[in-house]
């Protein structure tokens, strides 16, 4: 069902176009994707560890003043990934690992999505030094261990199940 | 030394790096090579960003024992870099890239102590939380700068001969 679409994908001008940098805007997205992932597990990972119950006496709202840049990685790193399916759309729909990959994603972004509509302000109200709602707790793990699986699926997705190697 | 950097490459373990037909071998250690990258500059990226204004709210004492981490995650890397590096001796031994990319980790590392010391040693939570020094925001942006150029050098290793 998706390889037709990414045969067609794989026609379409901008597709072309993308295969025609490809010497240069490979590494480049790829780099400012590592770059990306870096930055959005650095900023997450401290939101989440805070959630956990670390760094107590600081007030969830402070942490969360870096989650911004943590939206800066999360961008970054779906532009770029973005470039890469458009360029060489069969590798990916292609390649189960990959979505698992997209699996963990939605996982991770539900995962913030319950946070932001259920437990947000009362995680922000949150008395400092007071220990932390086991839900939250239950939000900060799946968020860390999403966001692990997105990285794991990603960097796995070369070696397994994989036709096309390019990238690694 | 081309012939040393053959003979690591040939030996058990780099081939069981490079061609072990498991999961296990080169893809794993390559992802948690991967981990390590996030370990080491996560923590030091977010430092950086609190040196120069972001998040004002945050007392800085709180990021003390991100130091810890990092080293964490740089044994983590130094580790799983020297087996990848093994399994393909010859040709990274050869690159002038890699070497880059050495020499930036290594500079990335040193501000990462020379920001420990002006920022933290010696100095109370309270003094730490009070004013950032001013030299410390341009240990900041080197950090930034140097990771990122880190993070260039290594994913190029990839495609430069």
């Amino acid at each position: 069902m998706f390889l037709p679409f990414a045969s067609w994908l794989h026609k379409t001008s901008i597709s072309v176009a993308f295969q025609h940098q490809v010497a240069w805007l490979w590494p480049t997205c790829e780099t400012l994707h590592f770059a990306g992932l870096a930055l959005l597990l650095g900023v997450a990972g401290m939101f989440d560890l805070r959630l956990l119950g670390f760094m107590k006496r600081v007030p969830i709202s402070v942490v969360k003043e870096f989650m911004p840049w943590a939206l800066v990685g999360f961008t970054l790193n779906l532009l770029t990934g973005m470039i890469f399916i458009i360029s060489e759309p069969a590798q990916y729909f292609g390649n189960p690992t990959w979505w698992l990959k997209v699996t963990f994603l939605i996982i991770a972004g539900a995962n913030a999505l319950v946070f932001e509509t259920t437990y947000g302000r009362r995680a922000a109200a949150l008395p400092v030094g007071e220990e932390t709602p086991v839900p939250l707790k239950i939000i900060a793990g799946v968020s860390l261990v999403s966001w692990l699986g997105v990285l794991w699926a990603g960097r796995m997705l070369p070696f397994l199940g994989a036709g096309v190697g390019a990238g690694l | 030394m081309d012939a040393f950097l053959q003979k690591l490459q040939d030996s058990d373990f780099g081939v069981w790096v490079s061609s072990a037909p498991t999961l296990l071998a080169y893809p794993t250690i390559l992802m948690l090579h991967t981990v390590g990258l996030a370990l080491v500059v996560g923590p030091i990226a977010v430092l950086s960003l609190r040196l120069l204004g972001v998040g004002a709210r945050m007392p800085i004492s709180i990021f003390r024992n991100v130091f810890a981490i990092m080293w964490w995650g740089f044994l983590l890397n130094a580790a799983t870099g020297i087996a990848l590096f093994i399994s393909e001796a010859a040709e990274k031994g050869e690159q002038v890239d890699f070497y880059v990319k050495l020499t930036l980790i290594a500079l990335a590392l040193f501000t990462a102590t020379r920001m420990k010391r002006l920022v933290f040693a010696g100095r109370d939570d309270t003094t730490v939380d009070r004013a950032v020094p001013p030299k410390a925001r341009s240990l900041a942006v080197a950090s930034l700068l140097l990771w990122a150029g880190a993070i260039t050098a290594g994913r190029l290793m990839a495609y430069l001969k």
